[in-house]
């Protein structure tokens, strides 16, 4: 059977098939997700905006008339309300963050590559603690960039800046990330 | 809807209501006129409870008893005449002219007979008061509240 | 020819494929021959990839079943009408721009002046006291006094008798003086 395309499962939905939009909920739940964690950094925070991305899709859906791709539209709704929901985050980020102490403890641990395992950890706490020391607008670029590998044009049209803008945004931003890490790159 | 559009409905509605009360100052009709003539006297302390709202500024005058004797209302066109009978043989005669800013112009004339007693021309927030007092009255004086609101 | 430092700016922008024919080739030329810059390269890939990592960790991942679930649940139940309305008016409120805050400021001036008109004394710019100014004033050779009477803020014409002239005027005015 031949996979119905996003724009048929929207139309579907625009005439109130509810299936239609749990198939595409299913398509693209699990990237949305992705790309507000990577931007909030705070996992309840995250569930609470894709679901409010895909409800407001589900509410505007009738309004989508395929003028872009369903996913830009919807990454362009998530984009939107994480970046609002930056602004008000007050929490201190990142529930889903190992600790360091954690990481220090299974050096103990017997594996095959002790010491290569330390590493990767070390290396990933660190990360994971620099990309959260980055501004949101820094932030945003790199997770569009590195999770979704979307092209300068398109972070640019979510984001609302040039490409020119994607790009050193892009650049200082892997550059501060590349001076933290220096030791484990 | 897209947001620029509601905007522009945003606008587009606040400048409606806008040019619409506009269009409701342009387009006062008449004006509402009322008169509440006030015996005041020196004799006993009396204050008539129906004149609670001039209170502050009947007070100001020196007299000790202020009682309501008359209170009429009368809507008078631009430029017309609202004739108002007051005890003694009485006429107050009030002319509103025109309103700007939201004062009121309004010519007032008083008669006694055909002997004019008193005429002004008296600029006057729209909705508000002013004090015309003196003529006698039984031992004490008349005082009228003359007021005036344009609709 | 391009210096290490621009081609190092670069390299992130070649590596994701940002870069097409005279600027590529410069940085695919130079990498070749500069160890300095190919080391750069490399940090930078060794990040995409450790980034990428991170991402795709279980941390990032989405439990579909309760969050459908959930979904489902916020669609089919009714909302509160301020919610649609928080909605609606959003773009308004959060609209970071003064292009909306200069017309809306206009308005609401405008506005504000003429609904001092309709509702007398509602007016921002209307004047705070009752005082009426007295353009003219004939009392036909009475005494006329005029008080502003600031306690209740109000104009008053008083009418009284001329003392040098009693018998002119006996019986149209009242007390020798004014009452106040």
């Amino acid at each position: 059977m031949v996979e119905a395309s996003d724009w048929e499962l929207v139309q579907k939905c625009q005439a109130g098939d509810m299936s239609a939009f749990e198939e595409l909920v299913s398509r693209y739940q699990q990237k949305v997700f992705m790309v507000i964690l990577g931007l909030l950094r705070n996992r309840e925070d995250a569930l609470e905006v894709a679901q409010e991305t895909f409800f407001r899709a589900y509410r505007k859906i009738k309004s989508f008339q395929g003028g872009s791709s369903f996913y830009t539209w919807l990454y362009r709704i998530a984009v939107n309300i994480a970046i609002d929901a930056q602004r008000r985050q007050k929490r201190n980020p990142l529930d889903f963050r190992e600790s360091m102490d954690g990481v220090m403890e299974e050096r103990n641990e017997f594996a095959k590559d002790p010491f290569a395992d330390v590493h990767d950890k070390e290396l990933r706490v660190k990360l994971v603690q620099s990309i959260n020391d980055l501004t949101p607008e820094h932030r945003a670029v790199i997770v569009l960039r590195t999770l979704e590998g979307l092209s300068y044009k398109d972070i640019g049209a979510l984001l609302g800046c040039s490409e020119g803008t994607v790009m050193s945004r892009l650049h200082y931003a892997r550059k501060k990330l590349q001076e933290k890490l220096r030791a484990f790159l | 809807m897209k947001p620029a559009i509601k905007v522009l409905l945003f606008n587009f509605f606040l400048w409606s209501a806008a040019l619409s009360l506009d269009a409701a100052d342009k387009s006062f009709q008449s004006v509402q006129i009322t008169i509440k003539t006030v015996a005041a006297g020196k004799q006993d302390r009396e204050f008539d409870a129906r004149l609670a709202p001039l209170e502050k500024q009947l007070k100001a005058l020196n007299y000790r008893s202020y009682r309501l004797l008359k209170e009429e209302t009368q809507t008078a066109r631009w430029q017309g005449n609202a004739n108002f009978e007051i005890p003694g043989g009485r006429v107050l005669t009030v002319r509103p002219q025109e309103v700007t800013n939201n004062q009121l112009s309004l010519r007032v004339q008083l008669k006694q007979g055909d002997k004019p007693q008193l005429e002004t021309t008296v600029r006057m927030n729209n909705g508000g008061n002013f004090i015309l007092g003196g003529p006698p009255h039984e031992g004490g004086v008349l005082v009228l509240s003359i007021s005036a609101t344009a609709r | 020819m391009n210096t290490c430092g621009e081609i190092r700016e670069s390299i992130g922008a070649w590596l994701d494929g940002e870069l097409s024919g005279a600027g590529a080739d410069a940085v695919r030329l130079h990498l070749e021959t500069c160890l300095v810059c190919g080391e750069e390269r490399r940090q930078l890939e060794n990040l995409n990839r450790a980034m990428k990592d991170v991402f795709e960790s279980e941390d990032f991942r989405l439990d579909a079943e309760p969050f459908w679930h959930g979904l489902r649940q916020r669609i089919a139940a009714k909302r509160p009408w301020h919610a649609d309305l928080a909605e609606w008016a959003g773009p308004f409120i959060r609209a970071p721009s003064f292009a909306w805050a200069v017309p809306a400021v206009i308005v609401l001036l405008i506005g504000a002046l003429y609904f001092g008109s309709i509702l007398p004394g509602w007016g921002v710019l209307a004047p705070r006291n009752n005082f009426a100014t007295v353009e003219s004033i004939d009392a036909y050779g009475r005494n006329v006094a005029l008080l502003r009477e600031h306690e209740s803020k109000t104009t008053v014409i008083w009418l009284y008798q001329n003392p040098d002239n009693e018998n002119e005027g006996a019986g149209e005015t009242s007390d020798k003086g004014p009452a106040f």
